[in-house]
């Protein structure tokens, strides 16, 4: 987000990539306006710039570019394993952006994507009807901010906005929307609706600051999730990636009891809980693209593809963590894997 | 390693001055010019050719994927909005045979401008092209993206073009077009220099580390699992800030004639990174 702040001004991208067939969206015309003093490059299919080979994601990351394109179908996923479905079987997500503004380290996205370039759909209505369809069938909880963060990019192109009206009319949908943002215009503006949620991921600092890169301190996300309590909003805390080594333990149950003296902890729906876990193959491409991570150095244990702590060690820790945390919420209300 | 693809003795030799490059005569097949540093073709005008020479060069200097490849030549445009001799970096390369587009990173020269170049067959002559649109024409552009997309990182694929005429090719002032180069090499050295920069500062070497792991996992008879695992806790012990040379320096005089052994005394290097 400092680096949002930052650069909010017209030269916040490297450059702007069009698709030609997105030239003639509201959202493509808000964005020439805005950016008018960008280098703007017209493209045929956002993949020839976004799947080139050989990109490096690290130099793109510092000179991150904007691609607009109009994306086709599908526009909803299934929920994936390694997610929370916060007991919902009906669980699906769907990505109107790939990529973040951040930089986190431990990020999957790095493994699962070609560029770190940002995406961001401009066919929004095409997204609505699918929704709308699956809605009409069944109950669904959707996640709409997996592979991005929507309220960090809030002020860039404000999907929340153009989304409002339509979740707002779904009564058999509920949208949860991820963030590490401290961008809290989105509750200041709109009145909490009973089928969103507003789900912060929080970190100990010294966690956010080993390998979270540019993104809003601690005191930052809970002063925004304080904000989105005040208006109303549900709210879900993640604490989610959790890192075990003896380098990092100790800073949990600090962190924790400093959460909840600033959050009352009545105030939030419930809590994500998570270890740091990847599939395999996006391991191995972060492993080469990130040569100088350590956590990318450590040994991990493999099951069922998955990359993470040993399942025992996940016990242990999970077993002190949960005797913290439950000190300040039920046990019925802490998600884990 | 800068490597350089020029079109025309006349484009490279300001460069060649410059640079102080000296012409390599071990090397029939092309004209190669380089010093420690650089390497400069001449390719030959034309697509086919520049991207024959520029893989010609970057397998020849064995190159990695830090490396940078910059075609310098001359560009025709219909355009009024730039003057004769001034710098262009491309972000778009329209290959007018095939209809395919190549998007170069342009990450350097911010006050340097960027456009769409078209990159023929044959070059265009003012009444070739008749659509309304401001354009730039060059003849090698496509060839030199082709080659580095292979090599490369994106990101170290440059293409620079120079305006020499408003698509009148013919009878160009030699000694003109060689001041139009000479005039934008501290440009150009900008650029180089931006380059190197950005790709020292994605780049944590271990060359160092793998070299002495190598060495050490042959003479005391490693096998390549062993090896493997070895120059991971190696990486580690140096990303901790720790001095894994020395560690590994130890050893080196250690001699191993049995498989248990070489097994034990893996373990305590092991041991010893951590």
């Amino acid at each position: 987000m400092n680096r949002l702040l930052k650069n909010s001004n017209k030269y916040f991208f490297h450059s702007i990539y069009i698709e030609e067939g997105a030239l003639n969206y509201p959202i493509t015309k808000n964005i020439i306006e805005k950016y008018c003093n960008s280098n703007l490059i017209i493209i045929k299919h956002y993949k020839d710039v976004f799947n080139r080979t050989n990109q490096n994601f690290s130099v793109q990351k510092q000179n991150q570019s904007l691609i607009l394109a109009v994306k086709s179908k599908p526009f909803v996923y299934n929920g994936p394993d390694v997610c929370q479905n916060f007991g919902y079987s009906n669980f699906y997500y769907t990505s109107f952006l790939l990529n973040c503004i951040f930089d986190c380290e431990y990020c999957y996205l790095q493994g699962m994507y070609p560029s770190s370039n940002i995406v961001a759909f401009v066919n929004i209505e095409d997204f609505k009807s699918e929704i709308k369809y699956i809605t009409s069938k069944e109950s669904v909880f959707l996640a709409a901010s997996y592979d991005t963060d929507l309220i960090a990019f809030h002020n860039i192109v404000p999907y929340l906005d153009y989304f409002y009206d339509f979740f707002k009319s779904l009564p058999n949908l509920l949208v949860e929307v991820r963030t590490k943002s401290a961008n809290e215009s989105f509750y200041k503006t709109h009145k909490a609706i009973d089928n969103l949620i507003v789900a912060f991921t929080l970190s100990p600092d010294e966690i956010i600051k080993k390998y979270e890169r540019s993104t809003p301190s601690l005191d930052a996300r809970i002063k925004a999730a304080k904000t989105a309590i005040s208006m109303g909003f549900k709210v879900r805390i993640c604490l989610d990636p959790i890192f075990v080594g003896p380098d990092v333990d100790s800073f949990y149950e600090p962190f924790y009891n400093y959460l909840f003296s600033q959050i009352n902890p009545n105030d939030i729906l419930d809590i994500g809980y998570g270890f740091f876990r990847m599939s395999k193959d996006f391991f191995k491409r972060i492993e080469k693209i990130r040569p100088n991570s350590l956590l990318f150095c450590d040994d991990y244990s493999l099951k069922d593809g998955v990359l993470s702590y040993p399942s025992n060690l996940q016990e242990k820790i999970m077993k002190k963590h949960y005797e913290i945390l439950t000190k300040y919420i039920n046990e019925d209300k802490i998600f884990s894997l | 390693m800068v490597f350089i693809v020029t079109a025309l003795m006349l484009e490279a030799s300001p460069l060649i001055e410059y640079f102080s490059l000296k012409k390599d005569m071990k090397i029939n097949n092309y004209q190669v010019y380089k010093n420690s540093d650089i390497a400069l073709v001449i390719s030959g005008v034309g697509k086919i050719k520049s991207a024959m020479a520029a893989i010609y060069l970057l397998s020849t200097f064995k190159s990695k994927k830090e490396d940078i490849l910059i075609n310098i030549g001359f560009c025709g445009t219909n355009s009024l909005k730039y003057a004769l001799g001034e710098l262009i970096a491309i972000n778009k390369v329209k290959d007018m045979d095939t209809g395919k587009d190549y998007y170069p990173d342009v990450y350097f020269g911010k006050n340097i401008p960027k456009e769409t170049l078209c990159c023929s067959s044959k070059p265009i002559f003012k009444e070739d092209y008749k659509e309304d649109k401001d354009m730039l024409f060059d003849m090698e552009s496509v060839g030199i993206m082709e080659a580095g997309q292979k090599f490369l990182y994106t990101h170290n694929t440059v293409i620079l073009k120079i305006i020499s005429d408003f698509l009148t090719p013919k009878d160009l002032d030699k000694e003109m077009l060689k001041d139009y180069i000479k005039n934008n090499i501290p440009y150009i050295v900008e650029i180089i220099d931006e380059l190197k920069n950005l790709n020292d500062s994605s780049k944590i070497s271990f060359e160092e580390e793998e070299r002495a792991v190598n060495l050490l996992c042959e003479s005391l008879n490693f096998t390549e699992a062993m090896k493997k695992m070895l120059f991971k806790e190696v990486k580690k012990s140096k990303l901790k800030g720790l001095e894994p040379l020395n560690i590994l320096n130890d050893f080196s005089c250690r001699e191993v004639k049995i498989k248990k052994e070489g097994k034990r005394v893996f373990e305590q290097i092991i041991e010893k990174l951590k």
